[in-house]
């Protein structure tokens, strides 16, 4: 599992993981939309909304942070959520990828801010990629 | 870091200290708790303190980082922070006010007693929830044109009752008459205009919702007079803030400051409290910024309250008379205040972060017939429980910086709640106490249900012993309609 929901007394703090950045980005991806909307990306089979994102940031951390960010603005204006990631680049600083989501009329969960409280991006003891989220709700 | 008893001390039965010398590596003041010792407990099991020790780490910040007694863990600030620091160099943090920009609460006197509305309550219910627009993301009825939407941000509630969606008569009885001169619709981005075009008049989802209480018991008869309340009588309870633009706001000035902090050489503790100087170009283009999606939650409240009022005259017409508005306060904000700390006053930038303002008897911007009593404060409780209206007094200028607390207080995750709370039971348990719940979802039902928060009573009686706002109203519920 490299998405785990932990304990927060208002908002929700999420604890991902990766084998590569790209991993770590997708499973923030997955892990943020599953807040929007149960299951979304499960149970839609076919991904029609697209969505292009190019980021920069001081380091890791505030790269994966701002690229949550910017698909969380993208999902409130364009009313979609996004669950796939294709022509991905990632560095330590630079992001570039085409998100692929689906349309929708109503949310589970409105999310008000990715912050980047608790956020660190760092390998492990097992070389995996993980970071702490908390999402103001 | 753990913080425990031992690196708190007991200034009086309601104010507790964690001195600078905790962190003398980056704690500028001390910090300080306001809160009974029950409750105090309470605060422990959380990581408020740890937050509020970061806090007093702000570039500027004066006399100590607060917490008010409904305080929780936050992401960066504590819920319930409050912080001042020196005009005009002083850090501005966007986290200090958090996403939900003017997040605040009105609210509307009736002229009808409780029994007088009790057999339609459920008509009213249904009424306010097709009325006011609310749920996850949802949009309103009001579209905004490009130049309307740079009017809102510019005038706030002003530009609701020019349009017809709101009473004159409301904008001496909001905290800064529900405009700051200082927004600048043009530091707003084009994207977070884009959130809110259509989000004017709605209450969102989370703790957001409208509820219609009684006036159940009168603690000073003088104030509630003064105010207009007496026992029985209906009021209505209004409850939400900037929507998706002030989110907006406050996503995309904290990654421009966090950018910009290396430049003023600021370090801190935790990057959600990032922050510049107050007189910086990157600290004005967010205050600025901030100040117009606070006009916006203000124009929102107002329409909201026209809403609200088209519903009540469907059931109740002309008999219902009108709903005059009480007061509305926010309780996310910075804003530029005098204060005194030392015998010397000085102008000062405070953030309130789930903390409301509490200004005591004299000050001038409130309406005449309330300048004698001191400033309204509501503070709503939870779903299921009681609310009450307060004053507040010279005191809380002497201690936290004119700020009392804003509301019970969460005390368990929405999770655990989820767990712990069966939603269909809870609202035929609530009907059968004569409270109608409308609501978007029953999982929103769970997440707000009374146990997920702490006494109100307690946190109530707290600021009142405390000296900083005096109990005036408790109001109990009858209908609630959220998201």
């Amino acid at each position: 599992m490299n998405i785990e929901y932990l304990p927060h007394t208002a908002d929700i703090r999420m604890k991902i993981k990766g084998e590569t950045p790209m991993q770590l980005f997708l499973a923030g991806l997955l892990g943020m939309s599953h807040i929007l909307k149960e299951n979304v990306c499960r149970e839609t089979p076919e991904f029609r909304k697209k969505a292009e994102i190019k980021l920069s940031a001081p380091d890791l951390t505030c790269l994966l942070i701002d690229f949550l960010s910017e698909v969380l603005s993208i999902s409130y204006t364009e009313k979609a959520i996004f669950c796939r990631m294709e022509d991905v680049v990632i560095s330590e600083n630079n992001l570039a990828a085409t998100l692929f989501g689906t349309g929708i009329s109503s949310l589970d969960e409105e999310i008000k801010g990715v912050t980047y409280h608790e956020a660190e991006v760092r390998k492990n003891s097992s070389n995996c990629w993980e970071t702490l989220i908390v999402f103001d709700i | 870091m753990k913080i425990g008893k031992k690196n708190i001390h007991k200034l009086n039965d309601y104010l507790w200290e964690i001195p600078a010398s905790f962190r003398p590596q980056y704690m500028h003041v001390p910090a300080r708790i306001l809160a009974s010792e029950i409750l105090l407990d309470e605060i422990m099991e959380d990581r408020s303190l740890i937050q509020l020790v970061n806090v007093a780490s702000l570039p500027g910040i004066k006399g100590a980082s607060m917490v008010m007694p409904d305080v929780h863990e936050g992401y960066g600030f504590p819920i319930g922070g409050v912080a001042a620091t020196a005009y005009p160099d002083g850090a501005i943090s966007p986290g200090g006010i958090g996403y939900d920009i003017n997040c605040g609460v009105r609210l509307m006197l009736s002229p009808l007693q409780r029994f007088e509305v009790t057999d339609r309550l459920e008509e009213l219910s249904k009424e306010m929830y097709a009325q006011i627009p609310s749920g996850m993301g949802k949009g309103g009825n009001l579209v905004l044109s490009d130049r309307q939407m740079r009017e809102v941000l510019k005038e706030g509630a002003a530009w609701a009752v020019a349009q017809g969606y709101g009473q004159k008569e409301d904008l001496a009885f909001m905290e800064s008459h529900g405009k700051l001169d200082m927004a600048d619709p043009r530091l707003v981005s084009e994207r977070a205009k884009k959130r809110g075009k259509d989000q004017l008049g709605t209450i969102g989802s989370g703790n957001h919702f409208v509820e219609v209480d009684y006036v159940d018991e009168i603690f000073d008869t003088a104030i509630a007079n003064a105010f207009g309340l007496e026992k029985g009588q209906v009021v209505i309870l209004i409850h939400t803030g900037s929507r998706g633009l002030g989110h907006q706001v406050a996503t995309d000035n904290i990654k421009t400051l966090m950018a910009a902090m290396e430049k003023y050489g600021i370090k801190i503790p935790d990057r959600e409290l990032a922050c510049v100087p107050f007189n910086s170009e990157e600290g004005q283009n967010y205050f600025k910024a901030m100040c117009a999606a606070a006009n916006y939650a203000w124009c929102n409240r107002e329409v909201i309250s026209w809403e609200a009022r088209q519903a009540w005259k469907n059931v109740f017409g002309t008999r219902g008379g009108n709903l005059k508005l009480m007061y509305d306060v926010a309780h996310n904000i910075a804003k530029l205040e005098n204060h005194t700390l030392n015998g010397e006053s000085a102008m000062m930038i405070v953030h309130r972060k789930g903390a409301t303002r509490a200004f005591g008897p004299g000050f001038s911007e409130l309406p005449e017939a309330y300048r004698e009593a001191g400033q309204p404060v509501i503070i709503p409780g939870s779903m299921g429980t009681c609310s009450y209206v307060l004053a507040g007094t010279a005191k809380s200028m002497e201690i936290t910086f004119g700020s009392c607390c804003h509301g019970a207080g969460r005390r368990l995750s929405r999770t655990a709640a989820k767990k712990q709370v069966n939603a269909p039971v809870l609202k035929e348990e609530l009907r059968s106490r004569g409270i109608y719940v409308e609501a978007g979802s029953f999982k929103g039902i769970a997440e707000e249900a009374p146990v997920a928060y702490k006494d109100v009573n307690e946190v109530v009686e707290t600021v009142h012993a405390s000296g900083i706002a005096k109990k005036v109203a408790k109001l109990r519920p009858m209908a609630v309609v959220k998201g």
